[in-house]
């Protein structure tokens, strides 16, 4: 809801109702999907279900395309959309502590509150261990905050840092993508799982 | 068919088409004549002078005076820490990321407000934030930072509490002693941006 917070069309309270609303459905499409299950969000990595990789990645596509789209048209502004910064080394080891804590407890923080919200206990331990997390993140602060700022990049894109256009790189990362696709389903019949 | 084709063949050429048309970097964001009007009414973009006399002793880092006045004018004289962007030269690419930032406060003085309202609209109507003036300009800084008159014995609390604040950040800022010379080596550098307080917005992922 970016460009309609910054141009005061809507207020930072509608903001945030507006992304209560938008997060129950998430939820709600998450957990219809059966995403709530851990097995599914581990069997990407051990290759019996690519499920979750072929949901985000299309989902990342359909929104590039969408915001590149509206851009031609003159519907959005692409300098007024928020792009989180870049911290290089926060987000090495975010992805890395992240990457583990998903194969470990097979959930991500979206789907375990789901699979919590449904009564799954695994679910429920992941979720304590979540906020466990976070306050050992916040009262330990001190600590590691030199790491955590460390290296901030800015909001680059990568097709910038490559000097090509966005189209090109929208165009490179769909290829990317269908051939992860075509990976995950050679995976899948690679390392079937009768029951999961 | 199954989905992972179907998906291509809708994909691949939207993608193809992404890819063959120029980007577009038109910026549509404008401000109407009227939307323009009723900001302008409003008087939001004035800072007062004592907020900047605050800022400027408190060492402010947000803060950043731009002087709209010609080269040769805030060569004479500038206030302290300020940079030069003459308004002739105010839509030139150079000044791009001092202008259109959103860590910064950028307040535009000239003489009187005029100079400096007019750079404020234009940036205005570029869809720029956080570009203020300072109310009354460089003269009006004078008659009240750098040389406050004591109110007569009859006015109010306020009115005194109001000199004495002026009187003591104008002690602060050099007492009326015009700082001359000083910025000369300032005129081209550019300011460090440094980083300021981070956006507090939920983070994506899953």
């Amino acid at each position: 809801m970016g460009p309609l917070v910054i141009n005061e069309i809507i207020s930072e309270n509608t903001n945030l109702f507006l992304a209560f609303i938008i997060g129950i459905g998430f939820g709600f499409v998450l957990e219809s999907s059966g995403f709530s299950s851990s097995r599914k969000l581990a069997g990407v990595f051990y290759g019996y279900d690519t499920v979750v990789l072929k949901v985000f990645f299309t989902g990342a596509i359909t929104c590039m395309l969408g915001l590149l789209f509206f851009s031609l048209f003159g519907w959005i502004d692409l300098n007024l959309v928020y792009v989180n910064p870049t911290y290089l080394t926060s987000a090495v080891v975010g992805g890395i502590i992240m990457g583990a804590g998903f194969i470990i407890g097979g959930f991500c923080p979206g789907t375990s509150f789901c699979g919590a919200a449904i009564g799954k206990l695994d679910a429920m331990v992941f979720v304590v261990g979540l906020f466990l997390g976070v306050l050992i993140f916040g009262l330990g602060y001190n600590l590691w905050d030199g790491l955590y700022m460390a290296k901030n990049l800015g909001a680059p894109k990568i097709s910038e840092s490559l000097g090509m256009s966005d189209g090109i790189f929208a165009l490179i990362l769909i290829l990317i993508a269908l051939a992860m696709f075509t990976a995950g389903e050679w995976a899948e019949k690679k390392f079937p799982r009768e029951e999961y | 068919m199954k989905p992972r084709i179907l998906l291509a063949l809708f994909i691949i050429p939207l993608g193809l088409i992404i890819a063959a048309v120029p980007q577009n970097t038109t910026k549509p964001y404008k401000l109407t004549a009227g939307e323009m009007l009723s900001e302008a009414n409003t008087r939001t973009q004035f800072v007062t002078p004592e907020t900047v006399a605050d800022m400027i002793v408190n060492k402010d880092p947000l803060l950043r005076l731009i002087d709209v006045r010609s080269q040769e004018e805030f060569e004479k004289f500038s206030l302290s820490g300020a940079i030069n962007i003459p308004l002739a030269d105010i839509l030139s690419d150079q000044y791009v990321d001092i202008l259109n930032q959103d860590v910064k406060m950028n307040i535009f003085y000239s003489n009187g407000t005029l100079n400096a309202n007019e750079a404020w609209m234009i940036t205005r109507q570029l869809g720029y934030s956080n570009n203020y003036v300072l109310e009354g300009g460089i003269n009006y800084w004078f008659d009240a930072i750098l040389n406050p008159q004591k109110p007569a014995s009859t006015s109010s609390d306020e009115e005194f509490a109001k000199y004495d604040f002026r009187r003591s950040a104008g002690q602060a800022l050099g007492g009326g002693a015009v700082q001359a010379e000083q910025n000369k080596a300032s005129t081209t550098a550019k300011p460090v941006i440094t980083a300021g307080p981070k956006k507090k917005k939920a983070s994506g992922g899953c």
